[in-house]
């Protein structure tokens, strides 16, 4: 980092003294959590801030609890962490598959699922895995704690509905039950790879009849999406290969990526709807 | 390997640990950045806005704090404002008045006690320029080429011709035409880019820094700094990784930090971050190659029409070198009696393009082995087939006129590769955009079959005289040893330990006795750059010769002073003659420093006296001698989405003697994983405003350990007897023909050939999927 300005960090030892802290203006500094995105940013042209408050290793940011019907991850989870938690896998399979394909074992080590959350990139590989599960986002300020649905979370190009006093506590992700989750990224290689597309899908079949079907994609749009259209379409339907043949089509019909460096908009449009079959061919 | 051949050294032949691994691999080697000294400033290059503009001022703001900053321009250059590489057109900075030819190029220096005041400063130096439209790309020089050539900038252009190209079309039942594109590639190195620049109380200055070519500053900066090549001085620190990155460069780093350290008469150190590594330093020069092609139904190519054409940037700096290796390579490795081959280096508002592993070499190949493939096609013969019947061997004539001898191992490569990797039967599976039943992906195996040469194209060894010397001397621990001393550069490649394998053998020494410091132009004979493939068959052969020089010398003196005139022998580290109590080493070695001062073998290298050569008509024996492979690659491509894996690759190679197979089968290993990111990743283009789109890591896409395939790597030995210990060239041969081979391999696996490399998921879709949106699974 070429750079003359030092940044203030603090590292409150509690969730209360972080919140105390982020509350006014005067101490509020920039969460700093596995410092993943923001060290890249900061030596990349975006000036550092002057203060920074650190999330690191706070320790109610860093639980996971399993419940009856949903599951609490903090929001300080590494993506190691999260590989490391048996008990969970079989509940968020497509969460803990989108976890394991960030970077590689460096960045999963010190790379959180609240920061990948709150970075709000369209290309960060948890969201749609989360997206998928219908669940919430806990966020905490002086005020108390409220829930945001993770369908309202991101609400444009790397912003999400956090207040600049509050602070992601966790996300409440409801178990998958019986439906069958997926995930698959494109990268340009299979490590150290930002996403050109990625998908989750977490779909509930029975006798041949898709009872519910939730598909997220990420990099199609300014934000990680539901493919709404999509899973409209697939409800209460016999799974068929005409089925799957319609849902490729119009999910390449519904979305409108961009080229960037990383792939062209014709490649992802395309690919969108190959997920979108892989998913429905994998159940 | 050919075990006759491997056993005569003790050493050479034996997989010796490297004499470097304790160092790095325990973080103890100390690189440029490791290494500050006080008072030293930073240096920060301050450099063009636009790709192409009138450069009008160049204003400081007056608002900032100037008193402890250096800022030298072309003004502070002492003589004339011109680097001398292989013509004298770029100038060190460009000068007010002139026009900037590229974005980035330098327009002055500004140096700092620290990196962020020099870069503050910088930010406050403001370029003035009058914008000119540029013309960025190869694509853009090759559409004036293709519609008028006349407008065609060329800045060298040579041709090779051999029979009569029109009797060759004449004679001809099929022709084929074809036209392959290959862009930029970066050679990321680990250690970026550096160097340290030291002024003299004599007015001479000592250059610290991270390099391949210590003598090329010595000789390029006399003109710009007014200094004759005894006061440039140039040590190598340990270099992490080059890969031909840092063999011209460096030349201009040292003139940047020079200037600051001249006017402020402190040493200067420029060290790049990777961004402006990635931006601003050379890379592999982007290529246009159409082949002509005349055909009988036979096979036998009648005739071969090339145009070659790459991508220069904006001054020659050393592209006219790597366009002759181009040319020299485009059909090298099958016999034609009539060809021509047109090559050119295009002038473009970008930034120069330089060394890297292969110099032209993989351009020329990329192409011509992606052309044997589709005449092989066209004629219905299957490739390796097709191959087997037109690739020379021993006894045939290049296109320069040059008779191959018996130590070129080409066909033994071919034909083992072939055996090995089960091409034929592999061949059979292949998908041809059609899954296989039991295949989930497509399936394709292909092959590429080519040439190295090693050493200086043409006379350029004979010309050179490469001069070694083996040193006796007292080593760091205080007993008598050897310093192996030649301008060769451990970069990585392994150097060190095989010229202290060549030196242990041919003096008859343990090698634990035998130093290779880094090389110092003020310590060692100049035994030239460490490129082209030379080092091992050139440098190796002068410390091989330079060692048995020193023995001789030894010898001698033992044989007098401790024998009376006995025939006295070095042998493991003793000295013994007839029926008398050998002496160690360390005696005889103390004794004669003692009694006659310095000691030293010497060797000047010197080609066959038969070797001719016309640099003119490039009619003769383009190379000492040539290395050999065949490379096979298999991929899978996923019909769902278009990804491609490389699955396998088998490379045979006779790179003539293997003096280390582990650090041998080393390179090959890291070179083919250079030339997959080349053949399916690395992507690298110009934006509007004159910049690489892909300057960071995150965006450069090179190949990690998880996407190499398994790597099958044999050699055969076919060693080049005029320069034992015998070795021909091995650095950039394993980068010259995956990528071809990769194409090869997608033309099978899909039914489509790719002629643009990387062939990346995009290019697949828009090759498979025409019609875009198209939904056929
Ligand atoms: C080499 C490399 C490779 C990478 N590869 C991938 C990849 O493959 N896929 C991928 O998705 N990402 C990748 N990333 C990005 C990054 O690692 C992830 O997004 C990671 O999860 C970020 O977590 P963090 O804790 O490091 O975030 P930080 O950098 O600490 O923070 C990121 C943002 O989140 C905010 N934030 C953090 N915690 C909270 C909280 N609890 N409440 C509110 N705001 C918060 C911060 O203020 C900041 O704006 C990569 C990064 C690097 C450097």
């Amino acid at each position: 980092m070429k750079t003359t300005e030092k940044i203030n960090i603090r590292f409150p030892q509690t969730l209360a003294e972080a919140l105390r802290l982020q509350a006014r203006k005067n101490t509020r500094g920039t969460l700093l959590a596995g410092g993943t995105d923001l060290m890249v940013q900061w030596a990349s042209g975006t000036p550092p801030p002057a203060r920074a408050t650190s999330l690191w290793n706070l320790p109610e940011l860093c639980e996971i609890e399993v419940r009856d019907d949903d599951i609490l991850i903090g929001a300080g989870v590494t993506h190691a962490f999260l590989g490391e938690a048996k008990p969970i896998h079989r509940h968020l399979p497509a969460l803990i598959a989108a976890a394991a394909t960030v970077g590689a074992i460096q960045i999963q080590a010190r790379g959180t699922l609240g920061g990948n959350a709150a970075n709000a990139s369209p290309a960060g590989d948890t969201a749609p895995a989360l997206l998928i599960t219908g669940g919430d986002v806990l966020l905490a300020s002086l005020d108390g704690t409220r829930e945001v649905p993770l369908d309202e979370f991101w609400t444009g190009y790397r912003q999400i509905a956090a207040r600049p006093d509050e602070i992601i506590l966790a996300f409440r992700l409801p178990k998958k039950g019986s439906a069958k989750e997926r995930f698959r990224k494109i990268g340009a290689r299979k490590a150290q790879a930002i996403s050109k597309i990625m998908a989750a899908s977490r779909i509930r079949v029975r006798s041949g009849r898709i009872l519910s079907a939730a598909i997220a994609l990420g990099s199609v749009a300014p934000t990680p999406i539901r493919l709404t259209q999509v899973e409209a379409l697939l409800t209460g339907q016999a799974l068929t290969p005409s089925l799957v043949a319609q849902a490729e089509k119009l999910a390449q019909t519904s979305v409108k990526p961009i080229a960037d460096i990383r792939s062209s908009a014709e490649y992802r449009r395309w690919v969108a709807g190959r997920l979108v079959r892989d998913a429905l061919e994998n159940l | 390997m050919n075990k006759a051949v491997s056993q005569s050294g003790r050493l050479i032949g034996q997989g010796m640990v490297r004499v470097d691994a304790d160092g790095k691999v325990r973080g103890l080697t100390r690189y440029l950045n490791d290494i500050d000294y006080t008072g030293m400033l930073h240096g920060v290059v301050v450099r063009s806005p636009v790709a192409r503009g009138r450069f009008k001022a160049l204003v400081p703001d007056p608002a900032f704090d100037w008193s402890s900053v250096v800022v030298a321009t072309a003004e502070d250059i002492p003589g004339e404002n011109v680097v001398h590489m292989h013509d004298r057109t770029m100038p060190l900075l460009a000068e007010v008045g002139g026009e900037l030819l590229y974005r980035g190029e330098p327009v002055a220096v500004v140096a700092a006690k620290t990196i962020e005041l020099a870069t503050e400063a910088a930010a406050h130096l403001r370029v003035e320029v009058e914008e000119l439209p540029p013309l960025l790309t190869l694509q853009d020089a090759i559409a004036i080429f293709k519609k008028t050539p006349v407008k065609f900038d060329s800045m060298q252009d040579q041709d090779i011709v051999k029979g009569d190209l029109a009797k060759g079309f004449a004679a001809a039942d099929d022709i084929i035409e074809a036209e392959y594109w290959a862009g930029h590639q970066e050679q990321l190195y680990i250690e970026n880019q550096g160097f340290t620049v030291f002024p003299l109380a004599d007015g001479s200055i000592l250059c610290e820094g991270s390099l391949q070519c210590p003598y090329f500053p010595v000789h390029e900066l006399n003109d710009p700094l007014q200094l004759p090549p005894e006061k440039i001085r140039v040590r190598q620190t340990p270099v992490g990784g080059a890969f031909g990155g840092k063999e011209e460069y460096p030349t201009m780093l040292i003139g940047y930090a020079a200037l600051p350290a001249l006017k402020s008469g402190k040493p200067v150190k420029i060290t790049y971050d990777r961004h402006e590594d990635i931006l601003f330093t050379p890379k592999r020069h982007p290529v246009w190659v159409r082949y002509k092609t005349g055909v009988k139904k036979d096979g036998t190519l009648t005739a071969l029409e090339c145009d070659f054409i790459l991508d220069g940037g904006a001054y020659l700096t050393i592209s006219d070198v790597v366009m002759f290796r181009g040319i020299l390579h485009c059909a090298l490795a099958y016999r034609c009696d009539n060809l021509i081959i047109r090559g050119r280096v295009a002038r473009t508002h970008s930034f120069p393009c330089g060394a890297f592993r292969g110099f032209g070499a993989p351009q020329a190949i990329w192409g011509m082995e992606s052309h044997i493939d589709a005449i092989a096609a066209r004629l219905g013969k299957p490739p390796h087939t097709y191959r087997r019947q037109l690739h020379v061997r021993p006894g045939d004539v290049t296109p320069t006129g040059q008779i191959l001898s018996k130590e070129n191992g080409s066909t033994a490569c071919l034909d083992l590769a072939l055996q090995h990797a089960k091409f034929a039967q592999k061949r059979r599976q292949a998908s041809r955009g059609k899954l296989r039943k039991g295949q989930t992906k497509y399936y394709g195996i292909g092959l590429s079959f080519f040439a190295h040469g090693a050493a200086f194209t043409g006379d350029g060894e004979a010309k050179f005289k490469a001069k070694g010397r083996m040193e006796l001397a007292l080593l760091d621990d205080g007993k008598p040893g050897v310093n192996i001393r030649v301008s060769s550069t451990e970069m990585g490649q392994g150097v060190h330990t095989i010229f202290t394998q060549i030196a242990s053998d041919a003096l008859a020494l343990d090698p634990a006795r035998i130093r290779f410091p880094m090389a110092d132009t003020g310590l060692v004979p100049n035994s030239g750059p460490t490129v082209a493939s030379r080092t091992t068959m050139v440098v190796g052969n002068v410390v091989y010769r330079a060692s048995q020089d020193l023995k001789d010398q030894m010898e001698s003196f033992a044989s007098q002073r401790y024998f009376r005139g006995a025939k006295t022998v070095l042998k493991n580290s003793q000295f013994a003659a007839k029926s008398r109590r050998p002496l160690s080493f360390a005696k005889v070695a103390r004794d004669m420093l003692t009694e006659h001062g310095p000691v030293n073998g010497f060797f000047e290298f010197k080609l066959p006296p038969d070797a001719k050569w016309d640099q003119v008509t490039f009619k003769g024996d383009s190379y000492p001698g040539y290395s050999w492979s065949a490379n096979i690659a298999e991929v899978e491509i996923d019909p769902l989405t278009c990804e491609l894996a490389v699955t396998r690759v088998t490379a045979v190679l006779d790179v003539g003697r293997v003096i280390n197979p582990i650090l041998a089968a080393g390179q090959v290993e890291g070179g083919l994983t250079q030339a997959l990111g080349y053949a399916i990743m690395e992507k690298m283009g110009t934006g509007q405003n004159g910049l690489y789109d892909a300057s960071r890591l995150q965006t450069y896409i090179i190949p990690t350990s998880l996407d190499t395939p398994i790597y099958d790597v044999k050699f055969v030995e076919y060693p080049y007897s005029f320069a034992p210990p015998g070795g021909k060239g091995l650095g950039e041969l394993p980068m010259d023909g995956l990528a071809p081979a990769i194409a090869n391999a997608v033309e099978s696996a899909i039914g489509k050939r790719l002629r643009t490399i990387p062939i990346t998921p995009e290019d697949l879709f828009a090759a498979l999927h025409p019609a875009q949106g198209d939904n056929t699974p």
